[in-house]
């Protein structure tokens, strides 16, 4: 019995040999070394990035993960760097501020890593900040907005650079959130504001700087309360709320939570819009139970509307990627080029990579400037953008479309 | 005035949907003494084998339809949640059955996990919350409050709801005490061993009970993504352990007991968060306090006999 | 030496051994794959494009070669237990083309990759391994080959001292095998698991040989010898190749919970109390000593030196340990989870919120200063004696420091008379109270003991985080570390280490399948309780909760009943109570 165990297996086997046979696959494009005429003998330098590349926010990470790879797959097609070809290697952060604390120190620990591209959430960047700046590496993040990262606790009056290695790309809720509160007093003319915000830095630190604006503008903060981030569930929100009769609830936080906070505010009688900043802004806010008149502030000017941007959504579009580039696509596009150009720049024409030229490249960063897909790209001696474009938006027959861009002057 | 029996009717919506839930823990753990961690994640189940019918079964012209839309995604949710409750049961649990009770305790909350990440994993955007329909009619009922404050207002959906998870709980009751397969679900849930002397099957009874809970608590996931309008991955455990924790305020192994505690844990919730230092951030700190509370001072619950709690 | 009935002829064993070796070995040489893949041609100059002379085995076609040159040797020697190590031998060949095999197949898109042109050493070798497990079985499974452990004690110490320092390098080689997975690196996965069937083979065949447990009487008859060298290799591991920064910061993590997993041992393995809300002391130890630490964030302004913050984080978790174990003095089994389940999510919940401003809630505590000792910070490099050692080596030898602590106190627990107590407790605690154990204040005691040791390691933790959230320590945490001290085996210290190891190890070194970490998981502990719930390293004498076995391996027969058979454990566990409830 066994012995014909035995002689079956040899067949079964045999048969299996004669039909790997048959599907011989026909040589598929070879190897690694598909950019054609570039010099990539020096090796490999890795470009990292830190987002939420899963969990609720991942449509904005992906964005930001597609983009960065966007710009990285020009450069080696365009050879910017001489002597090396850059790779992409992006880590999920879960929005998760020790998740991507680990990632960091992932990424850190690679001599090969030359910046990273991150984070999204200003609580993540947090806790990033330091491991990065430990290894004198190079972090450029294109969307989180809140001040005290870069200017520290009193960033109004005694501002203080906090981290050499920090640099970002977009504008600060400092003055996102006055830009709001002007817009809504002056051009809404709405007063009666409830705020409520998720406890995370980036959602209490925009709605601090909202209510100064608004209280300097005339308008009545009439309650303020705060919801977990993962919550789903408001009924017991809005009921504390509604007897005050506001006129628009301001949301500092993500729209995770923000849509089905405005779906459940209407479904509970309190039909008044939801204000939020670039954490709402997004297409999902809309599916995820936003309501026509619901508004949102975001950096920058409309992609679409800028002609530099055009090129970096036609080539978005070309590379066929499954997600949109979202909020920050744009942003992490132009801040990606920002560090490959400093690279280069660097590196010269026959530079090579070590941890010794971190220093410099650090340099080269806060000295660059050039025109990107969401305008001028050059940074301050804080590492803050010098581009302090910010947009009001407004939901209109299902989709975000843009009220008024500007700056906010004080 | 307004603001407290605002509060009052969101509890008892949440109530519905806890007791949907509960009375699954409830039924399982009077017949083989098993804490079903896994069976908030069949809850969540339920909503997503919902949502799957009403995006890739359902043909289009019928979605806005709440009439057609609303009985398909309920036996889409149902069958799914039925379908893993009964895997669960038979490959998980069965095993074990028999020997110590450390074994499907940490079996069932194994389960738990995979099922959380199988769903993450396989269902198509299942990482981020997704947008849940509607599925009945829009608008809502408004209560005048006397007093002024404004009116009570409840959605059609919550109603709905309501009466749907106590007709069914109504239907359960009847059922167990009336019909040969509940008279057989109770024998063995009081001594299994007399019950198979006396020609019950142990298997299709235990079978039976997981099919049951899980079919409610596929109508709870249904009914829960449809007046939330969202469902993630996370909705199960929390939903779970509050349903857990309303089965043993009842009673563990009481049907009675189980639902009525499903609605003092929704109004403790909800007047908890409104009136409770802490504010609407601490009142899952409040059912757990309740929780610890029920089970050192009066493990039998509300409804349930004082029995010796197995070690 | 008896011999399992043999169901091949010898010349028929013999003949499938040797072919089956020289298959291997043919396999070796050869091609593996067809074309060169998009991410690179398949390392170890596998790829049909790279075969050109002359020509290296290095990689898993080094390894493939040892085994099948140690076949060889052993399919014409006749060596004690022959078959065993082949069994052992075979399988390690088997498991190392599987893996490979499967890998090739998935990136190259088909069969078509590993077969075609000369390419055929991936089937070579998979043949050739199935024929030498099947002599080996074929030929009959001797029993276990016993070798004297006799001997003077000078001798016993150099065996000790050159198997221990063996584990050292297969630790390290392990850790390191397949390089760190990274976009530059996308072989590393298939080349982990590949190295892991390999040394998996070779442990099976030292197994089969006699010699593995032969090495574990003798370090058993020398134990304090045994535990000095133990210590010496864990602190000699970073001089070994697995001495780069990222490692020192893995052993790093997988020690911390390998310390809290001894504690939970504590409650759960030694007194069998579950406690499903146990990471929540790990979280109370780590947010203390994060606030007594200086950083920005913190709620006090005080900067304590670490010992000092370490001791009031272990006592402050105590305490907290305590209050949750008091209300448990009247839950039991299943009721008693869920009361900890309770305190824990009440503990995830309230830090989530801030709770009086101790946690910072969703932005936690960033910026923990590194423990420093004589102005020497501990993730900076240091180097002794010329061997430059990596940054984060000083934490490294510290959490060996703090495992070796608590394992230490563990054992001396479990051998003392509230170890003793806590064990009744387990097994039956009414009997114990009518023994006169005071139970109650054993379980709060039990608890307390557990607490503190994870607050300690909370407080290591935190620092070498240098960022606590609120997020590591919720439910999930607590599953796993409960799911390590089973996996491991419950009351098991080696297996308390082993289970977190693997748990943390892994999914470090399979960051393809990083995807599917948790669902992998969820499956395995429901695997694990229906197949082997006294886990992989199980304790001896710790069996009646989760198999009824007595602790030599016997199962538990009701025909027992009555006959005084065993000193520590009863009949009285097992099925047969199950049938008088």
């Amino acid at each position: 019995m066994r012995n014909q165990l035995v002689k079956s297996a040899a067949i079964v086997a045999g048969a299996l040999l004669l039909a790997a046979c048959g599907t011989n696959k026909t040589e598929t494009e070879g190897g690694g070394g598909g950019a054609a005429a570039c010099d990539t003998s020096k090796g490999t330098l890795v470009v990292g990035v830190v987002a939420p590349l899963s969990g609720a926010l991942s449509a904005l990470g992906l964005g930001i993960e597609n983009s960065a790879s966007l710009a990285v797959d020009q450069a080696n097609e365009a050879c910017k760097v001489k002597g090396y070809k850059l790779a992409l290697q992006a880590e999920d952060d879960q929005a998760n501020p020790q998740v991507g604390a680990q990632a960091a120190t992932k990424l850190s620990s690679d001599a090969n890593v030359v910046g990273v591209i991150g984070t999204l959430n200003s609580s993540v960047a947090q806790n990033v900040q330091p491991v990065l700046a430990d290894k004198d590496i190079v972090q450029i993040s294109p969307a989180n907005t809140n001040p005290t990262l870069t200017k520290g606790e009193k960033f109004l009056d005694a501002p203080e650079r906090q981290f050499d290695t920090y640099f970002r790309v977009c504008a600060t809720d400092d003055v996102q959130g006055p830009f709001a509160a002007k817009y809504l007093v002056e051009k809404a003319g709405k007063k009666k504001v409830a705020i409520i915000t998720d406890g995370k830095t980036y959602g209490d630190g925009l709605a601090a700087e909202f209510k100064k604006q608004l209280e300097t503008l005339g308008g009545t903060v009439v309650a303020q309360e705060k919801v977990g981030e993962k919550d789903t569930d408001f009924s017991g929100v809005i009921a504390k709320v509604t007897p005050s009769a506001p006129e628009v609830v301001y949301y500092g936080g993500e729209y995770p939570a923000a849509g089905p906070l405005s779906k459940q505010m209407k479904d509970a009688g309190l039909n008044i819009p939801v204000f939020g900043g670039d954490g709402i802004f997004d297409a999902k806010f809309i599916e995820l139970g936003g309501k026509e008149g619901d508004l949102a502030t975001s950096v920058g000017a409309p992609t679409e509307t800028l002609d530099s941007a055009k090129a970096f959504i036609d080539a978005y579009a070309k590379k066929g990627y499954s997600e949109e580039y979202s909020a920050y696509g744009a942003f992490s596009y132009d801040a990606t080029n920002a560090l490959i150009g400093a690279l280069a720049t660097t590196l010269g024409d026959s530079g090579t990579w070590g941890e010794d030229q971190r220093m410099k490249l650090l340099e080269n960063v806060g000295k660059y400037s050039a025109a990107g897909a969401t305008g001028d790209v050059a940074f301050d001696e804080y590492g803050d953008s010098t581009n302090k474009l910010l947009t009001v938006y407004q939901v209109t027959g299902g989709k975000w479309d843009p009220a008024e861009t500007g700056t906010f002057e004080k | 005035m307004t603001t407290l029996f605002q509060q009052i009717a969101n509890g008892i919506v949440l109530g519905a949907v806890i007791g949907l839930i509960a009375l699954g823990y409830t039924m399982v753990y009077g017949i083989i003494q098993l804490i079903n961690f896994a069976h908030g994640e069949v809850f969540m189940v339920g909503a997503y084998g919902g949502l799957a019918t009403y995006t890739y079964i359902l043909p289009e012209q019928f979605r806005d339809d709440w009439q057609i839309a609303l009985p398909a995604v309920l036996v889409g949710g149902i069958v799914i949640s039925v379908i893993t409750a009964v895997i669960m049961e038979r490959f998980a649990y069965r095993p074990l059955r028999g020997g110590p009770r450390l074994a499907p305790l940490i079996t069932a909350l194994g389960v738990s996990v995979a099922l959380q990440e199988a769903v993450r994993l396989f269902y198509p955007g299942a990482t981020a919350t997704l947008a849940f329909p509607p599925l009945f009619v829009d608008g809502d009922l408004r209560i005048p409050v006397p007093g002024g404050g404004g009116d009570v207002v409840i959605t059609w959906i919550k109603l709905l709801l309501v009466i749907v998870a106590v007709l069914l709980a109504v239907g359960l009751q009847m059922y167990v005490s009336r019909s040969r397969m509940g008279r057989a679900m109770r024998a063995t849930a009081q001594d299994a061993d007399t019950a198979k002397l006396m020609g019950v099957n142990p298997d299709r009874v235990i079978v039976l009970t997981f099919i049951l809970g899980a079919a409610l608590a596929g109508v709870g996931g249904v009914m829960y993504g449809a007046y939330q309008n969202t469902i993630n991955i996370d909705m199960g455990f929390q939903n779970g352990i509050f349903a857990f924790t309303a089965a043993v305020l009842g009673g563990i192994g009481s049907l009675r007991g189980a639902v009525i505690g499903a609605f003092c844990i929704g109004l403790i919730k909800t007047l908890g968060g409104q009136y409770l230092p802490g504010g609407n951030q601490y009142d899952y700190v409040w059912i757990f306090v309740v929780l610890i509370l029920v089970l050192v001072f009066r493990p039998e619950g509300l409804f349930g006999e004082p029995e010796k709690v197995r070690a | 030496m008896s011999r399992v009935t043999s169901w091949m002829r010898p010349v028929h064993a013999l003949a499938f051994r040797v072919v089956g070796a020289v298959l291997v070995l043919i396999g070796t040489l050869m091609a593996w794959a067809t074309f060169v893949y998009n991410n690179g041609a398949y390392p170890a100059k596998a790829t049909l494009q790279y075969f050109d002379a002359p020509f290296a085995l290095n990689s898993f076609r080094l390894h493939l070669a040892i085994l099948g040159i140690a076949a060889l040797a052993v399919a014409l020697a006749p060596v004690p237990g022959r078959n065993r190590i082949l069994r052992g031998l075979g399988w390690g060949v088997i498991a190392i083309a599987a893996v490979h095999m499967a890998f090739m197949t998935y990136e190259g898109g088909g069969l078509g990759a590993i077969a075609g042109g000369t390419a055929f050493g991936s089937w070579s070798t998979l043949v050739g391994g199935i024929l030498i497990v099947l002599a080996a079985h074929g030929g009959g499974l001797e029993g276990p080959v016993h070798l004297p452990t006799k001997m003077p004690f000078y001798v016993a110490w150099l065996v000790l001292l050159v198997s221990f320092a063996g584990l050292l390098m297969l630790v390290s080689r392990t850790l390191t095998a397949g390089g760190q997975g990274g976009v530059a690196n996308p072989y590393s996965g298939p080349l982990f698991l590949s190295f892991v069937g390999y040394a998996g083979g070779l442990l099976a065949a030292l197994h089969g040989a006699g010699l593995l447990p032969w090495i574990s009487r003798l370090s058993e008859g020398h134990r304090a010898f045994s535990i000095v060298v133990l210590l010496g290799c864990a602190l000699a591991l970073p001089f070994t190749d697995a001495g780069t920064e990222y490692w020192m910061t893995v052993a790093a993590n997988i020690g911390v919970y390998a310390a809290t997993a001894i504690g939970l041992n504590v409650v759960v393995g030694l007194t069998g109390l579950l406690d499903l809300g146990y990471v929540a002391f790990l979280g109370i130890g780590a947010f203390v000593a994060a606030n007594l630490s200086g950083a920005a964030a913190a709620r006090f302004d005080i900067e304590l030196p670490f010992i000092v913050a370490a001791l009031i984080a272990a006592v402050v978790a105590g305490i907290f340990g305590a209050i949750v174990g008091s209300p448990t003095l009247r839950v039991r089994g299943d009721y008693l989870a869920i009361v900890t389940l309770a305190f824990g999510e009440i503990f995830v919940r309230s830090a989530q919120n801030d709770i009086g401003g101790l946690t910072n809630g969703s932005n936690a505590i960033p910026g923990l200063p590194p423990i420093s000792l004589f102005g020497k910070g501990f993730n900076e490099s240091i180097t002794i004696g010329g061997a430059k050692l990596p940054s984060g080596v000083l934490y490294y030898f510290l959490i060996v420091l703090l495992v070796a602590v608590v394992m230490a106190v563990f054992a001396n627990l479990k051998n003392s008379r509230i170890g003793r107590a806590w064990v009744a407790i387990r097994e039956d605690e009414d009997v114990a109270r009518a023994m006169g154990i005071r139970t109650g204040q054993a379980k709060i005691l039990a608890f307390m003991v557990g607490a503190t040791l994870a607050g300690l390691a909370g407080a290591v933790f935190a620092h070498k985080l240098s960022t606590v959230s609120y997020e590591s320590f919720k439910f999930l945490e607590s599953v796993t570390l409960l799911a390590a001290v089973i996996l491991g085996g419950m009351a098991s210290i080696p297996g308390a280490v082993l289970g977190a190891s693997l748990l943390f190890v892994l999914p470090e070194k399979l960051r393809e399948f990083s995807e599917y970490r948790l669902l992998m998981f969820g499956l395995a502990l429901v695997l694990i309780m229906r197949f082997r719930p006294q886990g992989l390293v199980p304790d001896k004498h710790r069996r009646a909760e989760l198999v009824g076995e007595d602790p030599e391996g016997k199962p538990l027969d009701e025909s027992d009943v009555g006959q005084a058979h065993l000193p520590d454990v009863g009949p009285t566990t097992g099925p047969t109570t199950r049938e008088a409830t």
